[in-house]
C-alpha cells in the first residue's frame, strides 16, 4: 500500500467537525476520473465509473475525523483548558505534545512533577479539569492573541515505521480507512464505485446523512479497531491481534452486524486466502451504527485494521494487516456489487 | 559556539541515561574543548580546566538524564523495563522511546484504548508496562541485551519566542548554561576554573562525588534545574517563575557567602534572578559535592523548569542565558579578587 500517502493523511490535523484539511488532502489525491461532492455536513462523496454498473449499489465508508481536544478556556496564566473530542483515555496525552488551532501552535500537556506528589498519589492521574495545555505563553493576553476558544487541538504528528513492518502514528483511526478507499479509487474497477469519506464519526457520526442521500443496497465500513495483544492479556481479553489479518466483527459496542454478511465476509476471506480474524470483545463502534439505521435500514459489514493504542498519539499497526484489509475490502466490494 | 537553541537541540538529542552517558559526554566534551583542555574521568564524567588566578572554582552540571532499563523480553518481543532515575509513571502510556541496545531501536509504550479501559484514574505500574519494538522475541533478544537503557524519544520544540520543550532539559539546560558561560569568558581573566559535566546524578550523585574529590576545588557552583510554577503547581509548591531569571539557592547545606555574592553580582550587573529557599538538602549535586574530599563550599543556580522528569519538560531560553551570565560574572569577580 501507499504508506507515504498514509503518512500525509495521518499527519494532517482533523478532529471531529474540523475535517476541512483532511478533506482537502483527499480531494487532491483523487484520480482524474472520480467525481466528488461535499454534503451539507461535510461528508465527501466520491464516485468513479467502472466497466459496468453492478447489480447492487455498495457504499464504502471511512471516516476522516480523529479524536482530539478543543480549547474551552484561557486561564489567567495563559494556559489552555480543554475538553475531549471523542473517546480519549487521558493517560495517553499526559506529558505529550499537541498542536493548537489553525496555526498549529505547538504546546504540551504537562503535570505536577512526580517529586511534588505524595507517595500514595504517585500513580494517580490528575482529573481532566485540572489539566491544561502550555503553549509557552507568558500571560493570558499573549495566549489570547494566538488562540481562540473552540480552537481544535490534535496530537502532534509523529509517523514512524519501525521494527519488522510496523507503523506508529496518531490518527491511523481512520486515515487508514481513507487510504483504502483512495487506493481503490485509483484502480481499474469492474463496477461503479461510491466512496464516502465521512465526518464526526468519533462523536456519533454524520455518515447516516450520506447513506440517506445515496440509498445504497449495502455498505462496507473500513475502519480500525482495538487490539490488546500485549503481555498480561490472554484469550478473549486480547480482542484481536496484530499479524492476525483483517478484523471482521459480528457485533461491537455500536452495531450488531447481519450475521449472513459477517459469515459471507469470513468465508470470502478464507476462500481467497486473506488472513482474517474476528473481535473477541464486544467493544467500540463505528459508522455502521448510523449507516445501518439510515432510511429503511441498510445492511452493513465492517472490515477493520487491528491497532494497538487506538485513540492515542501512538497508535501502532502492522503493514501486512493493512494489505489484508485492502485485499478483503476489494474482494468483498466486488462480491457484494456483482 | 552554536546559538543557544541549536546547542540545546543537539544536547537534548544526545543519549545519556544514567550510567550510559557516552553519547552526551562526547558531544559535551566536543563543545567544551572549544574553550579549555578536556579529559574524561574513570566514571565517564567530562572535566575541562582553564587557568586563572585566585580561588579554584568548580562549575558542575550533571550530564545524565532519567530513563528506563530493560529487565526482560516477553513473547512478541515486548520489553519489560524498570526505572533508571525518578521516572514519572504517569506519562509513559503512549510514550515514544529509543532503546539503546546493540542498535538504537524505536519503540512505543502501549496505551490502553478507552474502549477497553473502564477507569483511567490510575497509571499502570511498572509490572504492567512494556515497550513495543515491533519485532520477534528472538530478534529482540539478539539486539537488546538486558540492562540496555531506554530513553524518551527526543523532540525539541520551540514554544513562542523564548521557551522550549524537550525531554532531557534536566539537565542539558544546565550543561548549555555552563558552555555558554565559558563562551562569554573567552579571552577574559578569571579565577582558575574547572568544569565538571558529571554522570549519574539521577541515580545518586556518584559522578559529582568522585569528580569533586579529584578536582578538589576551593568552592563550587552547581547548575541544575528546579521546579517552576505551572499547571497544577502553585506558588506554595514551587518557588520558580518560568522566565523570572536564574534561581539563586539558599539552603542550610549551601554556603551563605557564595549565595550572598551571587545575589550581589546579579543586582550589580542587572541579571534576572529569583530566590529559591530550601529547608534541607537541595536535591542536586550540591548535596554530594559538599562532602567530597575535604569538603567543598557550594552555591547553587537553578534553571526553572516545568513538568520535570516527563517528555514535556519546558524551560525559558532567557533563564538559561541569565544563569550563564551570572556564572560568568562570578568567575570574573573571583579572578579579580584573586
Amino acid at each position: 500500500m501507499n504508506f507515504a500517502w498514509l503518512e500525509r493523511l495521518c499527519s494532517c490535523g482533523g478532529i471531529s467537525g474540523r475535517e476541512d484539511a483532511v478533506r482537502g488532502l483527499i480531494i487532491s489525491l483523487l484520480p482524474q476520473d472520480a467525481a466528488h461532492e461535499t454534503d451539507p455536513l461535510g461528508n465527501l462523496i466520491v464516485t468513479k465509473p467502472g466497466a459496468a454498473r453492478g447489480g447492487k449499489r455498495v457504499m464504502l465508508c471511512a471516516h476522516m475525523d480523529e479524536v482530539g481536544l478543543i480549547v474551552t478556556e484561557v486561564t489567567g496564566d495563559g494556559f489552555l483548558r480543554f475538553a475531549h473530542v471523542g473517546g480519549i483515555d487521558r493517560r495517553a496525552y499526559l506529558g505529550k505534545a499537541v498542536l493548537v488551532g489553525r496555526r498549529a501552535l505547538p504546546g504540551v500537556i504537562g503535570l505536577k512533577p512526580t517529586h511534588l506528589v505524595e507517595g500514595d498519589q504517585k500513580k494517580a492521574v490528575p482529573p481532566q479539569e485540572s489539566l491544561a495545555i502550555d503553549i509557552g505563553a507568558a500571560s493570558k493576553e499573549e495566549a489570547q492573541a494566538l488562540v481562540s476558544l473552540g480552537d481544535a487541538v490534535s496530537f502532534a504528528p509523529g509517523f514512524v515505521r519501525f521494527g519488522e513492518g510496523f507503523i506508529k502514528s496518531k490518527a491511523i483511526d481512520d486515515r487508514f480507512g481513507c487510504l483504502v478507499l483512495l487506493e481503490l479509487l485509483h484502480e481499474a474497477l469492474p463496477y461503479d464505485l461510491t466512496a464516502v469519506f465521512s465526518c464526526q464519526e468519533e462523536i456519533g457520526g454524520a455518515a447516516g446523512a450520506a447513506a440517506y442521500r445515496l440509498a445504497p443496497d449495502a455498505a462496507v465500513v473500513v475502519e480500525t479497531t482495538t487490539a490488546s495483544d500485549l503481555p498480561g492479556f490472554s484469550g478473549a481479553e486480547r480482542v484481536c491481534s496484530l499479524g492476525g489479518g483483517a478484523v471482521v466483527p459480528f457485533m461491537d459496542g455500536g452495531a450488531v452486524y447481519p450475521f449472513h454478511l459477517y459469515a459471507r465476509t469470513m468465508a470470502l476471506a478464507r476462500e481467497r486466502g486473506i488472513p482474517v480474524q474476528t473481535k473477541t470483545k464486544i467493544a467500540g463502534g463505528n459508522d455502521a451504527r448510523a449507516v445501518s439505521a439510515s432510511r429503511a435500514g441498510i445492511p452493513v459489514v465492517a472490515v477493520s485494521l487491528p491497532c494497538r493504542s487506538l485513540h492515542s498519539p501512538s497508535t501502532v499497526m502492522l503493514e501486512s494487516d493493512a494489505e489484508a484489509v485492502y485485499a478483503l475490502v476489494r474482494a468483498l466490494w466486488e462480491d457484494l456489487s456483482a | 559556539m552554536r546559538e543557544l537553541f541549536a546547542l540545546l537541540e543537539a544536547l537534548c538529542a544526545a543519549p545519556g541515561v544514567s550510567g550510559t552517558e557516552d553519547g552526551a559526554a562526547a558531544l559535551a566534551a566536543e563543545e567544551l574543548a572549544r574553550f579549555c583542555r578536556v579529559r574524561c574521568d574513570a566514571l565517564g564524567s567530562v572535566i575541562g580546566t582553564r587557568e586563572g588566578r585566585g580561588a579554584h572554582l568548580l562549575l558542575d552540571a550533571h550530564l545524565d538524564q532519567i530513563g528506563m532499563v530493560v529487565t526482560g523480553v516477553e513473547d512478541g518481543g515486548f520489553l519489560r523495563v524498570a526505572k533508571c532515575g525518578c521516572m514519572d509513571l504517569r506519562v509513559l502510556a503512549g510514550q515514544e522511546v529509543l532503546v539503546h541496545g546493540s542498535e538504537t531501536l524505536f519503540g512505543v509504550i502501549p496505551a490502553q484504548a478507552p474502549h477497553l479501559s473502564e477507569k483511567d484514574e490510575e497509571a499502570p505500574d511498572w509490572d504492567a508496562l512494556c515497550v513495543d519494538i515491533g519485532c520477534t522475541r528472538e530478534r529482540a533478544q539478539r539486539l537488546i541485551p538486558l540492562g540496555s537503557r531506554v530513553r524518551l524519544r527526543p523532540a525539541v520544540r520551540r514554544l513562542g519566542k523564548t521557551r522550549l520543550t524537550s525531554p532531557a532539559l534536566d539537565n542539558r539546560a544546565g550543561v548549555a548554561a555552563v558552555l555558554r558561560c565559558l563562551e562569554l569568558l573567552q579571552g577574559e581573566e578569571t579565577c582558575p576554573l574547572t568544569v565538571l559535566f558529571s554522570v549519574q546524578e539521577e541515580t545518586g550523585g556518584v559522578g559529582a562525588r568522585a569528580g569533586g574529590f579529584a578536582v578538589a576545588p576551593e568552592e563550587a557552583l552547581v547548575v541544575d534545574v528546579s521546579f517552576a510554577q505551572g499547571v497544577g503547581v502553585s506558588s506554595g509548591e514551587a518557588q520558580g517563575l518560568l522566565g523570572g531569571g536564574t534561581m539563586i539557592g539558599v539552603a542550610p547545606g549551601l554556603d551563605l557567602e557564595i549565595s550572598d555574592r551571587l545575589f550581589g553580582l546579579a543586582k550589580e550587573h542587572g541579571i534576572a534572578h529569583q530566590t529559591e529557599i530550601m529547608g534541607g538538602r537541595s536535591g542536586t549535586n550540591a548535596d554530594f559535592l559538599q562532602g567530597a574530599g575535604r569538603g567543598i563550599p557550594c552555591g547553587l543556580l537553578s534553571i526553572p523548569l516545568r513538568n520535570m522528569h516527563t517528555g514535556a519538560e519546558l524551560a525559558a531560553l532567557t533563564d538559561i542565558e541569565a544563569t550563564a551570565q551570572l556564572l560568568a560574572a562570578y568567575a570574573r569577580e573571583r579572578g579579580r579578587l584573586g
